[in-house]
């Protein structure tokens, strides 16, 4: 009983962060009514970024001391005094990365919300108003230009990325068992479901989320009403490509920095089929849902049996919903 | 010249060549290919058993996609089976039977099994279409190859470290040296090119046009989706299965990696480029979406003089190319290299009257 309650956790904490992945692939869907292919080699971008920024900027000669480990008078006293490996240390490791972090992830944002709008502008415009066909299979051509740019730029071997919080060890009693976990796990979480639930609101309260809705349901109406279509476009793929940067900076932290974190995006276009591509709810759970299953196929079945659990997972639901769990029936008319 | 098709009966309507400039072509390729089996060097007969390995994959592919309209995205998968049923057989019932149809047996067997596994990843075109097809097709792709790199079944496929395969024996005659495996190949991929052309002109063929311009509508008119469907997806894996087994033929050893996703998109991609639903868009497809990465080898290499240094940029470059060659296509000519040579020939037949 024990042990099927941390895998519990272990799986909603990486459920959450399949949410924040999935979150950009349902904005651009709604928007645009394209499904990015290429989404997570957007996240590898936003990887890389936050590497690029975390730890080969602050390591160049000409920039300050304080930017690569922060040393304050004050910092060093308190470190002194506190005993090796307890969870005060990891705080105050964390707060002499806390420039280069900060650094990072405002770095990692920015430039791929810059790549972002460079590929809706370049990409993706030109062919607003015809098939969206088109337009899918140029996410998938996207994907071999993305992965091929990433290891012609970043040739360098996989690196360590400082974590975004404190990761201090956490022990806990829940139900009468210990349960073990990460403080940066636990924090990312977080990260990930404010996110979520902040870009859920928007879509729903604000102007311009309002905006995304009507273009959703109609282009032409949308158009015709005053809309600016083309603005909602690259906003949709600006939020997508932001929220793959901060995805991208945490899981550089977990699973470390290589041209392999693109393969996410495929498992996690599985799992937002399975929650209904229109829906952010049923990505919601989807996510949670899948992150539990695949981690208690990993306690039972072993590591490599988890990767498929997402794929076999889409394929029943598919079979039986075929618009996913939450996902709107398309209206076809001859 | 040609300027029009005159038809004065159904027969003659119907026929695969059906004038006598497609005759002629169709003949010239014959003596090109023939030629090029005798007078070619060996790295020009690896590179046409390459297109002629991938051409096959790609024409089953245009069967799915470009004639019926479902869009896949894990036809490797059936490439795969393809490959590793082909291994199999010959572990299997290898020593019971002489090896001198043992080839023969291996190929119908692979295409066999193929098109069966076709019919179950098949099964979602009956409920979804469009983009779900695709990320169901992909799934499968990632499932398959999956399953072959499972210990479980590594006495049979050796793992992630692949296996080697078979020699391919016909009758007693051993195809050991890659120029007897590129008659082999060649002479399939010209027949399963006329096969298909062939079906296209039966009552199936048509159904599967039907299909793909609106299903609903085909579904009226009394148009078996189930069956269509299944079938169209069950020709194309077989199709892509004969490729695979051709390919366990050809190269020395298979490894599953070679039958990952980036295969799937090359076959897309080569369908993309060449144009979908003709008969000409995957050979001109699979020439281009091969040639372009060997030309950029070559040119690599005689731009930094073979410098060792410099060789770790030729793969990512070989990969952004090949991406930047989809995404031109779909921009710029959605229709394929097929439209082009379509505008040229017409271009051509009018001159010097019009454009």
């Amino acid at each position: 009983m024990g042990q099927i309650l941390q895998y519990v956790i272990n799986g909603l904490m990486s459920g959450a962060i399949y949410a924040l992945i999935g979150v950009g692939i349902v904005s651009v869907y709604k928007a645009t009514k394209v499904v990015n292919f290429a989404h997570g080699y957007l996240i590898m971008f936003g990887a890389y970024f936050y590497y690029t920024f975390s730890v080969i900027v602050p390591g160049m000669e000409i920039m300050p001391d304080w930017l690569a480990s922060w040393q304050p008078e004050w910092l060093l006293a308190w470190k002194a005094g506190l005993p090796m490996f307890s969870p005060m240390a990891a705080v105050a490791d964390w707060i002499a990365n806390l420039p280069r972090i900060g650094l990072g992830l405002v770095g990692a944002m920015v430039c791929n919300t810059l790549l972002g709008l460079l590929i809706e502008r370049v990409l993706m415009r030109p062919l607003m108003g015809q098939s969206t066909f088109a337009m899918i299979m140029i996410t998938v051509g996207m994907i071999s230009i993305l992965s091929g740019a990433a290891s012609l730029i970043w040739s360098a071997d996989a690196d360590f990325v400082p974590h975004i919080s404190p990761n201090a060890p956490i022990r806990f009693t829940l139900f009468g068992t210990t349960i073990f976990l990460f403080g940066a796990d636990l924090v990312n979480m977080i990260i990930a479901l404010l996110l979520f639930a902040a870009i859920v609101a928007m879509v729903r309260f604000t102007t311009s989320g309002v905006a995304i809705r009507a273009t959703a349901e109609d282009q032409s109406t949308a158009y015709s009403m005053g809309i600016s279509v083309p603005k909602v476009f690259s906003g949709a793929w600006a939020l997508a490509s932001l929220t793959g940067a901060i995805a991208g900076a945490i899981l550089a932290t977990r699973n470390g920095i290589s041209p392999s974190l693109g393969l996410f995006g495929f498992s996690v276009l599985a799992i937002v089929l399975m929650g209904g591509l229109d829906s952010y709810g049923g990505v919601l759970i989807a996510s949670l849902v899948i992150g539990v299953i695949e981690a208690l196929t990993q306690w039972k079945l072993g590591g490599d049996w988890a990767e498929v659990v997402p794929y076999v997972a889409v394929l029943i639901v598919i079979l039986i919903r075929p618009h996913g769990l939450f996902g709107q029936k398309e209206v076809e008319r001859i | 010249m040609i300027t029009g098709n005159l038809k004065s009966t159904y027969a003659a309507d119907e026929q695969v060549f059906d004038n006598r400039n497609k005759k002629l072509f169709f003949a010239a390729c014959i003596l090109f290919l023939v030629g090029l089996g005798l007078f070619a060097n060996d790295y020009v007969i690896l590179m046409a058993c390459r297109m002629g390995l991938m051409l096959i994959a790609v024409v089953g592919l245009n069967v799915v996609v470009g004639y019926t309209g479902q869009m896949s995205l894990g036809h490797a998968a059936f490439v795969a089976v393809g490959a590793y049923t082909t291994v199999v057989f010959y572990h299997l019932v290898g020593p019971y039977f002489p090896a001198g149809i043992m080839t023969i047996l291996a190929f119908a067997v692979a295409i066999a099994v193929s098109a069966f596994v076709g019919l179950i990843v098949g099964l979602p075109s009956l409920r979804v279409k469009g983009l779900y097809l695709a990320v169901a097709t992909l799934a499968a792709n990632f499932i398959v190859i999956f399953l072959i790199e499972q210990d479980l079944f590594k006495p049979w496929t050796g793992g992630m470290v692949g296996t080697d395969t078979p020699t391919p024996n016909l009758f007693g005659w051993e195809l050991d040296t890659k120029r007897e495996m590129y008659a082999m190949i060649t002479t399939m991929a010209v027949l399963m090119l006329l096969f298909v052309q062939n079906l296209l002109r039966t009552r199936i063929g048509r159904a599967f046009i039907a299909i793909r311009d609106r299903d609903y509508s085909a579904e009226i008119m009394g148009i078996s989706l189930l069956r269509y469907k299944l079938l169209s997806f069950a020709i194309s894996a077989g199709y892509c299965g004969a490729a695979g087994a051709l390919w366990a033929f050809f190269f020395a050893r298979i490894l599953p990696e070679q039958f990952e996703l980036t295969l799937s998109l090359q076959l897309v991609a080569a369908l993309i480029v060449g144009g979908m639903g003709r008969t000409m868009g995957p050979v001109f497809g699979v020439i281009i979406i091969l040639l372009v990465p060997e030309l950029i080898k070559l040119g690599f290499g005689g731009l930094t003089g073979g410098d060792a240094s410099m060789g770790k940029y030729r793969a990512p470059l070989q990969e952004i190319a090949f991406g930047l060659l989809i995404i031109a296509f779909l921009m710029f000519e959605p229709l394929g290299l097929v439209a082009i040579t379509d505008r040229i020939l017409r271009a051509m037949n009018r001159w010097p009257f019009a454009r």
